[in-house]
């Protein structure tokens, strides 16, 4: 090995060895920061209560909107198999509907209740989040 | 008429395909075909794609909706404006778009007189193979000019929350900034054919870098606005996958304006030029891509098709591949062997430059692992803005650092402790400011501190060194451009932080006749109104906003229901004043007697907006600047 070659590779390694500590500490931080997405069946199964904040997906049940003011709201998100009640306080976004689609983030708790601190807003009312499609069609209630 | 239109249209697009087979002569050693000039075949290319572009315009305007394109994206009703930014608020006619200004870029070049004749000749012909790709791409995928065979009467409409005078620019201006790139990689590969990456090269593409990159950030800080406003939320940055996928160019194109740069000056750092040339355009043909394919899961996508996505990813394999294995094969032959002192100016901008890569790659994992876990674990995901601002914060306080030092130090070598010594006033007095106010303020985080502490001297020492104070006179000097645009960087991280650390924000569910108070602020809600408008219907709340008695203006914030396509907005109602902005938002009434408010309080918006226009400002002043630096560095 000549020395050129030699200082090359030692400066390889070593920018090698600072990167990929610098990837890790990233996606270290970055598994803290996740939030993972649930439909209302996969939230009841897997039993994803506590702290951890979460996102809950699928179809506002109809009549289930219910306000009893100072911006709070209660209502029922389902996939067809399973419901979720949800409280929320704040501002629903223009296109929360009833029996249309909706993601909401919070935290699942002990009681099965879901505390929701944000509804995700959505620009066209025939929109529909892709994971509430996907949660859709494994329950078999999803409709061309 | 629809047929003679949609005949000529095709007909100018393969003329520009001709045309760009023509320009890529060059590559291919084919020397003997002299009938046109290089300028006059590329002024023909421009002009092709120029007045196809004219047509898609007339269609537009004149709602002739035996286009497919037309039909699905206007309606004769809409305010001319908006049709017009129909035009480019679409899959297809956004394409048409990015080709005219390939073009534009092109042909803008082929009349450039800084280079040698073989030189532009070769870039040219790069430049011509891609224009080749694209027009290919829109002619067989995503022809804006298809005809449908139905009577339409009437067109499906915009999506209302693309109607807004912002967004029928914002889309331009980013992509003048993205495709910009294409030139710069374009040249990139010239000079890596001819292996003459140099001082001659970086003079010739430091307007055009400059140039792109000014575009590109006006275009990123526009969409920005535009959220802020539009949207409602009170944010003016989500790390949205798609607001990442303009970021992320930007971070590698900041990198590569300060090597070209070095290697103006110090003819050195070649192969990371080349990198970081190839690696721009790249990211901005995936910004493109991403955007446009619906892969990733934003609000921004508002036109998605996964199939399209498939020809610009082949495209981008193509170009990735071919230009680093060119890349491999020329790396030794362009770097010249260069020495310079570790206490020099380099060594910071490089220090500086690996900072924006790490922050890119804080982005990439950010926006890419969401994509990973669906592909591999079908498991879906979000990543929270936490993780960002937790990883980003660092790494933006070791480049607020080393951006106040690298400026300080020479090219050559540089005594640290004179330079601190040269500083003293400088650090004494901005944290003698930065204790104080944070004492009054109740600031404590240390993080937030030693931000504002870093920005506070960045400001002082860029702007005292862009200008020469002798006596009365004030001589602007040279580095006018890069001192304005530094100076603005610091006054937007001040901005950003004292923003993050001061906003507030209040829900109401309020009646008419009722006072809401935030802070200081008293908002007086006076009544509501309907009414209707040319192309949707709208109810309009009125408040008046006083502070300790005094009146500073009313707000108007208003829901809009559309019918084509049904869809409801809300707009937000802005009072802006010097030092913070307040902002109100209504909800669609949930019953007859109350209606959600949101107000925020948003300190120190005005003077985000300010440092990212001098960012802006400084990167168009150095790229005019530029010849004239160059003289100067003659002589010298």
């Amino acid at each position: 090995m000549t020395d050129t070659v030699k200082k090359r590779l030692i400066k390889f390694l070593v920018s090698l060895i600072i990167f990929g500590i610098a990837i890790l500490i990233i996606v270290y931080n970055l598994r803290d920061n996740i939030v993972y997405f649930y439909s209302p069946s996969e939230i009841i199964e897997n039993n994803q209560t506590g702290s951890q904040i979460v996102r809950l997906g699928g179809l506002v049940e109809s009549e289930s909107v219910v306000s009893d003011g100072d911006s709070i709201f209660h209502f029922k998100i389902t996939d067809g198999q399973e419901q979720i009640s949800v409280k929320y306080q704040g501002i629903l976004p223009n296109l929360f509907a009833e029996e249309k689609g909706v993601v909401v983030e919070g935290i699942y708790m002990n009681d099965g209740r879901f505390i929701a601190n944000k509804v995700l807003a959505k620009h066209d009312e025939n929109y529909m989040p892709p994971e509430v499609i996907k949660s859709l069609k494994e329950t078999g209630k999803w409709q061309e | 008429m629809s047929l003679a239109l949609n005949y000529i249209a095709n007909s100018l697009l393969i003329l520009c395909l001709v045309t760009s087979i023509i320009q890529s002569r060059f590559l291919f050693k084919i020397q003997n075909y002299n009938l046109f000039s290089i300028s006059q075949i590329s002024a023909i290319q421009f002009l092709s794609i120029l007045v196809s572009f004219f047509i898609l315009i007339f269609l537009f305007i004149t709602s002739d909706f035996n286009f497919d394109l037309v039909y699905f994206h206007s309606h004769s009703e809409k305010p001319l404006i908006y049709k017009l930014s129909g035009v480019w608020g679409n899959h297809e006619g956004s394409m048409l778009l990015w080709i005219l200004i390939l073009v534009l870029f092109n042909f803008l070049f082929s009349l450039s007189k800084s280079s040698s004749q073989k030189f532009k000749e070769i870039t040219v012909a790069v430049q011509s193979l891609m224009i080749f790709g694209f027009v290919l791409f829109l002619l067989l995928l995503s022809n804006p000019f298809n005809i449908n065979n139905e009577n339409f009467n009437d067109g499906l409409g915009l999506n209302p929350i693309l109607q807004d005078p912002l967004l029928a620019i914002h889309p331009p201006i980013l992509y003048v900034g993205y495709v910009g790139f294409s030139l710069i990689f374009s040249l990139s590969i010239t000079g890596l054919l001819t292996s003459e990456v140099d001082k001659k090269w970086a003079t010739i593409a430091k307007p055009w870098v400059f140039a792109a990159w000014s575009f590109l950030t006006a275009g990123i800080a526009l969409g920005s606005y535009w959220a802020y406003y539009e949207l409602g939320w009170g944010g003016y940055w989500f790390w949205d996958p798609v607001e990442n996928a303009s970021l992320m160019p930007w971070l590698s194109a900041t990198a590569l304006i300060h090597c070209v740069v070095v290697l103006q000056r110090r003819n050195t750092m070649q192969s990371w030029t080349m990198v970081l040339a190839i690696l721009t355009f790249s990211l901005s043909l995936a910004g493109t891509f991403l955007v446009r394919s619906g892969v990733l899961n934003s609000v921004h996508t508002f036109a998605s098709d996964p199939g399209r996505g498939l020809f610009i990813l082949i495209f981008l394999f193509i170009i990735l591949s071919s230009s680093f294995l060119l890349f491999a094969l020329k790396s030794e032959k362009i770097n010249k062997p260069s020495s310079h002192n570790i206490s020099s100016r380099n060594t910071g901008i490089m220090v500086n430059n690996w900072l924006l890569i790490s922050i890119l790659s804080v982005v990439f994992l950010g926006t890419m692992y969401p994509l990973a876990t669906d592909l591999i674990y079908s498991q879906s995901l979000t990543v929270g803005p936490q993780y960002y601002a937790i990883s980003i914060t660092p790494i933006i306080i070791l480049f607020l650092f080393f951006m106040i030092l690298s400026p300080q130090l020479s090219w050559g070598e540089s005594k640290l402790l004179k330079i601190l010594n040269e500083m003293r006033y400088i650090l004494i007095s901005c944290l003698t400011i930065t204790l104080l106010t944070s004492l009054y303020y109740d600031l404590f985080n240390l993080t937030e501190i030693l931000i504002i502490f870093l920005s506070l001297i960045l400001i002082i020492s860029s702007l005292s060194s862009g200008l020469n104070f002798k006596s009365t006179k004030v001589i602007v000097k040279s580095n006018f451009g890069q001192s304005i645009a530094h100076a603005g960087f610091g006054i937007f991280m001040l901005a950003v932080v004292c923003n993050a650390v001061y906003s507030q924000e209040k829900i109401y569910d309020a009646k008419v006749g009722s006072k809401l108070q935030l802070d200081e602020y008293v908002f007086d809600f006076k009544n509501i109104e309907q009414e209707e408008k040319d192309n949707f219907n709208s109810i309009r709340a009125y408040l008046l906003l006083s502070k300790n008695g005094k009146d500073l203006g009313e707000f108007s914030p208003e829901i809009r229901f559309y019918s084509d396509p049904p869809t409801i907005t809300s707009e937000t109602s802005i009072i802006h004043q010097f030092f913070s902005d307040i902002y109100v938002v209504m909800n669609v009434p949930q019953n007859q007697e109350s209606i959600s408010l949101r107000l925020h309080i948003k300190p120190f918006m005005n003077i985000l907006w300010l440092g990212v226009v001098m960012i802006i400002l400084g990167g168009i002043i150095t790229a005019i600047l530029n010849r004239k630096n160059y003289r100067e560095n003659e002589i010298n």
